[in-house]
């Protein structure tokens, strides 16, 4: 790889400028884990499926194993080392918890960026469309008897 | 209490599902998982590290004429290129046979078997070293059906036979036989076929390696037995085992899967051979390609019972894939012999189970252990027999059970217990089976159906397995009580099941205990966190010992303080008088201590069945469940409604973990019956990511209802059975009768798919 075919992107990262160097389809993923040592978000299929990964790009959840660096300039990435530690998704937090939502406990950063971007829209969803939103987050130790009974405490009308 | 042991009896003490949930306290560990705070093996990403690729074979089956990795070992950036000829020590390395090579040397027995591996400074530079080693194969006949590699003229991938293991048992001579078939009114033969199930651990296989500075070498990675991993990591390095350190905690997922090696010996060579920390963490495809799976199985049964309903002969004959390699194959055939009986009577038995090597990938171990494959196969034969008798399933279930005191399954002595009676008592008394007449049966479009199963399963390893382990109590320099095991966690809750034995069988608080768990350098070794045994085995050790060190730790208080030790209590912080006064907390007798702190290690010997049947298991758990399942007749869907679970396993240690392995292994149950099973072709995965191969998701998960039966028989010598897989066990069978009984169509194939539902439909509308 030629220094010539790297891009530089200029984006914003839990609220911090920050500046990579990398291949235009670097993943974000990787630029995370790899280039700046955010560990968090995991990488388990690298195709978007079991939402491991999943970040906050502009707000909105994005599975980073999908995002190519080409992407980001501009854009404000927000990962579960800055939500996981704010008052947002204390009660998502506290809730999986206590309802049994974790167990191996690696889907559970992606989880909690999920659940805490459903649980601060507005109007908040109900639980229903709350748990349909989930279909991108795989849990394999739980069978998701406590996932459910955490959304059914967050999401309860 | 003049209760007749063997008479039947309703469960007393029983948790019900609103109590366990009430019970349930977070995990310790939950807010540091959930905020993204803890540190797997894998997120150990620092600067300098190397980036391990491995070469894996592009063929199922060949033999290595040359690999030339020179021009890969030259390539700027690459640090170091091992083949098969730079193991110092064993290239090979099995739990029990040893026979699959950390890296082929002369041979590739399945796709992706490991040729050659590459560190390097980049993944770039590691990926541009392997396309740079020149590789020539010659294709071998791939066998890619047990069958084929049983029959006369196959390649043998090892040795001179592919027939592994195999296992025949025999209740009944020929006299005895002919007399059982000739009482029965009702005969049911099916031949069952059992999936190839992924365990999809959410994270891959992956860690580090790197050498410790002082000629030796640590390797961070998840694994079920970190002593194991250091042992045959340093043989192959040549190395004592005191100059390997593994630390294999805490685990993304296992379920069996990290139980054996995988590539941790590649990354242990690489940085051997590189002099630096090397990382490997395999992409979803080189974890499907590499990783073990369940065992895919072909089962047939003959079963028959007389017009009364009683279970009179049961013939079982059991061909199993173990592919490439034998990990826990024999083993896993054992668990299937023995599970295929089940917990009922039969005056006449015959097993024979088969294991044959394959090109088809490796299968090991795999979360209910060789007994799932069978149990599925074995509640559809009891269900058949039931209905052809026009006796309801749970009373047919009931009127055939093995006495409490009776024999084990294979005739082996095994501990007394009447879980299987204390299950099936709990269900009868279920709304969802009394109300069963009313439950909805169909509707235009959709159709129901109840499943009824009952299953026993095993805890621990057979007879002659390594069923012994090693811990320790310590008292650490800031008054914690520690307690040491090399058991990992994974998920499965261990440092919870460790406090609270401690704080029971100690007398201590739980605040009082710190679990130290998984490294190879702070515990001895206490084998491998599988089998169901952790928390039996903590329970043993600490009511064995763990009261005698305490009273050490009084008689030191009693020094300390001058005064008798039997004028001093202990409790929860330390030591209090005769009036209850704390007088002495553990904090300050560890601190005015001279010398070293008091500690002890505590061998658990081995407890096995004493009869002579190898791979027999001595202890059994057991569950009864009841599924209900809805049928869309339009498309063939099937949705799993309701299960409700009943164990008998004895006292609840954690309420929230015995909750979380139940429901947990409950959807893994569940998923081999509606989707898991990696198909092959010519010994080629079919998928390798999840976009093909479909694990239950949070829409699919049904109702979960525990019922936790407490009681054990008087004089119960073993406490709480392990929970962490008989789930998987109850779930299978009590879905695959509930479609069976939905449908009206039989069920000899996982997993379901939609076709065979319209199908089944179609011929019986």
């Amino acid at each position: 790889m030629t220094p010539a075919s790297l891009i530089e992107v200029d984006f914003t990262l839990n609220g911090q400028p920050a500046r990579v160097r990398c291949e235009p389809t670097r993943r974000l993923l990787s630029v995370l884990r790899e280039d700046l040592g955010l560990t968090g978000a995991k990488p388990a299929c690298g195709i978007g499926r079991c939402g491991a990964c999943l970040v906050w790009m502009d707000g909105k959840p994005v599975n980073a194993c999908l995002l190519m660096a080409c992407r980001l300039q501009g854009r404000s990435i927000e990962t579960i080392e800055s939500v996981g530690q704010t008052e947002q998704s204390a009660p998502v937090r506290e809730a999986l918890a206590r309802a049994g939502g974790v167990q191996c406990g690696y889907c559970g950063p992606g989880l909690v960026m999920m659940l805490t971007h459903l649980y601060r829209q507005q109007p908040r969803p109900d639980a229903r469309e709350a748990s349909a939103q989930l279909c991108g987050q795989l849990c394999r130790c739980t069978g998701y008897g406590g996932l459910q009974r955490a959304v059914d405490l967050l999401f309860a009308d | 209490m003049a209760e007749h042991p063997h008479a039947p009896r309703s469960p007393r003490q029983v948790r019900d599902p609103a109590s366990l949930l009430a019970e349930a306290r977070p995990r310790a560990d939950a807010d540091a998982k959930l905020s993204g705070r803890t540190r797997y093996p894998t997120d150990r990403i620092e600067a300098g590290q190397l980036h391990a690729a491995i070469l894996g074979s592009p063929l199922p089956h060949a033999r290595i004429l040359s690999v030339d990795a020179s021009a890969a070992a030259g390539l700027p950036g690459v640090h170091a290129v091992v083949t098969a000829a730079d193991i110092p020590g064993p290239a090979l390395f099995g739990l029990r046979h040893v026979d699959r090579p950390a890296l082929c040397g002369d041979r590739v027995r399945c796709i992706g078997d490991p040729i050659a591996a590459v560190a390097a400074d980049t993944p770039e530079i590691a990926r541009a070293a392997l396309a740079a080693i020149r590789l020539r194969l010659e294709p071998l006949q791939v066998i890619d059906d047990a069958l084929a590699a049983l029959a006369p003229g196959a390649t043998a991938l090892h040795g001179r036979s592919n027939l592994l293991h195999q296992v025949a048992h025999r209740r009944a001579d020929a006299a005895q036989w002919a007399a059982a078939e000739a009482a029965c009114t009702h005969v049911v033969e099916a031949v069952y076929e059992s999936p190839r199930q992924m365990h999809v651990c959410l994270e891959t296989e992956g860690g580090v390696a790197e050498p410790d500075g002082a000629g030796g070498l640590v390797l961070w990675w998840g694994c079920q037995n970190p002593e194991r991993d250091r042992q045959v990591i340093a043989a192959m390095l040549g190395l004592p085992p005191g100059r390997v350190r593994v630390v294999g905690s805490p685990v993304g997922g296992s379920y069996g899967a990290k139980d054996e090696l995988t590539v941790q010996p590649i990354a242990a060579l690489l940085a051997w051979k590189s002099g630096r920390a090397v990382r490997l963490h395999l992409s979803r495809p080189a974890s499907t390609d590499l990783g073990v799976k369940r065992h895919p199985m072909r089962i047939r049964m003959r079963s028959g019972c007389d017009g009364d309903g009683r279970l009179r002969f049961h013939e079982v004959d059991i061909l199993a894939d173990t592919g490439a390699y034998a990990t826990h194959g024999p083993e896993v055939l054992d668990a299937a012999a023995e599970h295929a009986v089940g917990p009922y009577d039969w005056p006449a038995l015959s097993i024979h189970a088969r294991l044959a090597y394959t090109n088809n990938g490796i299968a090991g171990a795999f979360r209910g252990f060789g007994a799932v494959q069978v149990q599925w196969a074995l509640e559809q034969q009891i269900d058949r027999l039931a209905r052809a008798c026009g006796i309801d399933p749970l009373a047919f279930r009931q009127r055939n059970l093995s006495a409490p005191d009776a024999p084990g399954p294979l005739g082996q002595q095994v501990v007394a217990s009447d879980g299987p009676r204390l299950a099936l008592a709990q269900i009868a008394r279920h709304p969802l089976w009394i109300e069963r007449a009313c439950n909805p049966r169909c509707d235009d479009r959709h159709r129901w159906g109840l499943g009824l199963a009952l299953v026993h399963r095993s805890d621990g390893f057979g007879r002659g397995g390594p069923n012994g382990g090693r811990l320790a109590l310590a008292l650490a320099p800031d008054g914690q009580i520690e307690l040491r095991v090399s058991l990992t966690e994974m998920g499965q809750s261990l440092p919870e099941a460790i406090r609270a034995l401690a704080a029971r069988h100690l007398g201590c608080a739980e605040t009082d205990v710190r679990p130290v768990i998984g490294d190879s350098a702070l515990a001895p070794d206490t084998g491998a966190a599988a089998a169901s045994r952790s928390t039996t085995l903590v329970h043993r050790a600490l009511e064995c010992e763990g009261r005698a060190w305490i009273d050490s730790l009084t008689e030191a208080a009693a020094a300390r303080l001058r005064t008798p030790a039997s004028s001093l209590r202990f409790g929860p912080g330390g030591w209090s008088d005769a009036d209850g006064r704390p007088v002495l907390g553990l904090a300050q007798l560890a601190a005015d201590l001279v010398g070293p702190l008091p500690s002890r290690v505590i061998a658990v010997p081995p407890e096995e069945t004493p009869s002579a049947v190898p791979g027999a298991h001595w202890v059994f758990g057991a569950c009864a469940a009841l599924a209900r399942v809805r049928i869309d007749t339009w498309t063939g869907a099937l949705r799993v409604e309701r299960l409700v679970i009943a164990s008998a396993l004895g006292p609840v240690i954690s309420p929230m973990g015995l909750l979380g392995q139940m429901e947990g292994g409950a959807l893994m149950g569940q998923g081999l019956v509606t989707t898991e099973h990696l198909d092959m072709r010519e010994a080629r995965y079919l998928a390798r990511n999840l976009d093909g191969y479909q694990v239950p998701l949070l829409a699919d998960a049904p109702q979960i209802e525990l019922w936790a039966i407490e009681d054990l028989m008087p004089d119960d010598p073993v406490g709480p059975r392990g929970a962490g897989e008989i789930a998987v066990n109850i779930a299978a069978p009590a879905i695959v009768n509930a479609v069976s009984a939905a449908v009206g169509m039989p069920v000899d194939r996982l997993p379901i798919a939609p076709d065979d539902i319209l199908d089944a439909l179609e011929r019986h509308p």
